[in-house]
């Protein structure tokens, strides 16, 4: 037997073989390339996160911002100590519009509130705020 | 191409030949008995076109119910054609115990009438000899008196280009049908391979991802981003569940209830509210409860206590 003999087969399995190699590579090239798509999206959806969560708590304009809550109330009513990126601040006798408004405008500032404390007296309230940001 | 030329053996083929017992593969050298020429001068450029009229040039000349093919090349100006019956050449190999599947390649002694410088005798009877420029069989007596010396036939009479033999094995497909496939299967890779080095991933996100290096180079760092992930990620959960909190407490104040005490601290809270009545203190119980928050009553009074962790 010689291999003459069945040249016309291996002439086309020698085809089908160069086209298997080439599904092959195909198949790798699409599944590297899924891969590495996927990778990019997930570092940009990273990035955008990192960049999006710094927007809120790393803001540099909340200092300014925080500002608001030394206004909100008469001055009488508050001891305010700011020191670096930390607040302290004691309400008294607040009326419960006052509370809410307070109590509000904290809620919608970015800080990281470490120890809120309202207490009623009476009518009115008293609160302790620690914050940081 | 053919690169197994100068290494096999070259068997002269002509009628009355005696019976051969091959060990090896052989090239096959047939006799003009065994093959009709023509000889023509065409306005043509490649062999393709030639033996594309290939059949026409015969139309008369060759027996009826032959399964001819053509052999076709140039010589100096003009077209050689030369039709052959396959099945007839592999028939009478056979019959002289050469098995088709032993020829690698077969000539035509018209294609080595440069070499035929002397008669070369067939058998007893004839002899092959050059005349016009043709290769033909002539009667060894008509040969002249200065023409008995004889060639020695060896394989340096093997031509440059032969002719295979179709069908000449055991194959399944024929040479038309593996060029086919062949050529289909080649397509298709190249379809693969044109396919596979298209796939680059996507640009617009690669560019996305550059601009956004370029506004956050320190976010290159795939460490850097997971750590500043994980701070901000926990103050943002923290913080939002604290302000979820409060926005809870102040639902449940409604009329009969009043806030006495709020406390959050680090991770802990404790609220205390006043109920007025048993079925507001139930109330707000309840309302409480549905949202998964852990109460407790004073003794002796209707004031509710909510506590817990965030």
């Amino acid at each position: 037997m010689s291999w003459r003999e069945y040249q016309n087969e291996i002439i086309a399995l020698a085809a089908l073989g160069i086209m298997f190699f080439a599904y092959i590579y195909k198949y790798n090239s699409v599944s590297s390339s899924t891969q590495e798509a996927k990778k990019i999206q997930r570092t940009i959806e990273e990035v955008k996160e990192v960049a999006a969560l710094k927007k809120i708590w790393a803001d540099k304009k909340t200092d300014k911002r925080v500002e608001a809550l030394h206004t909100l109330v008469p001055t009488d009513k508050i001891k305010w100590q700011k020191k670096s990126k930390k607040l302290t601040a004691k309400y008294t006798d607040l009326r419960a519009n006052e509370l809410n408004k307070l109590i509000t405008k904290v809620l919608n500032l970015p800080v990281r509130i470490t120890f809120l404390d309202v207490t009623k007296r009476g009518a009115n309230y008293n609160v302790e705020l620690k914050c940081k940001w | 191409m053919n690169f197994m030329t100068t290494t096999k053996e070259l068997l002269l083929v002509y009628p009355a030949m005696k019976r051969v017992l091959l060990n090896e593969n052989v090239n096959v050298m047939l006799t003009p008995q065994f093959y009709t020429l023509k000889k023509e001068i065409l306005p043509m450029k490649y062999a393709y076109q030639a033996k594309k009229i290939a059949p026409s040039l015969f139309d008369g000349l060759l027996e009826e119910g032959g399964n001819y093919e053509y052999m076709v090349y140039k010589e100096k100006d003009q077209w050689v054609f030369i039709a052959y019956d396959s099945e007839h050449i592999e028939a009478f190999l056979s019959s002289k115990g050469v098995a088709p599947a032993q020829v690698s390649k077969i000539f035509f002694a018209e294609q080595a009438v440069d070499k035929f410088t002397h008669p070369l005798k067939l058998g007893e009877s004839e002899a092959l000899v050059v005349l016009d420029g043709n290769a033909v069989v002539v009667p060894q007596s008509a040969l002249e008196e200065g023409e008995s010396s004889f060639l020695v036939f060896d394989k340096r009479f093997t031509p440059q280009k032969g002719v295979s033999l179709q069908g000449a094995s055991g194959s399944i497909l024929s040479r038309k049908q593996a060029f086919a496939f062949g050529g289909l299967f080649l397509l298709f890779s190249a379809l693969f391979i044109a396919e596979g080095l298209r796939y680059g991933g996507s640009q617009s996100s690669k560019e996305e991802l550059e601009r956004l290096y370029s506004d956050y180079p320190a976010l290159q760092s795939s460490y850097t981003r997971e750590e500043i992930l994980h701070k901000y990620r926990n103050i943002d959960k923290e913080e939002r569940a604290k302000r979820e909190l409060v926005k809870k407490f102040s639902s449940f104040i409604f009329k009969g209830v009043t806030l006495t005490h709020l406390n959050i601290s680090g991770d802990r809270y404790k609220t205390e509210f006043a109920c007025v009545s048993k079925s507001v203190s139930q109330k707000l119980e309840a309302l409480a409860k549905k949202e998964h928050l852990k109460t407790s009553k004073i003794k002796n009074s209707h004031n509710l206590i909510i506590e817990g962790t965030l």
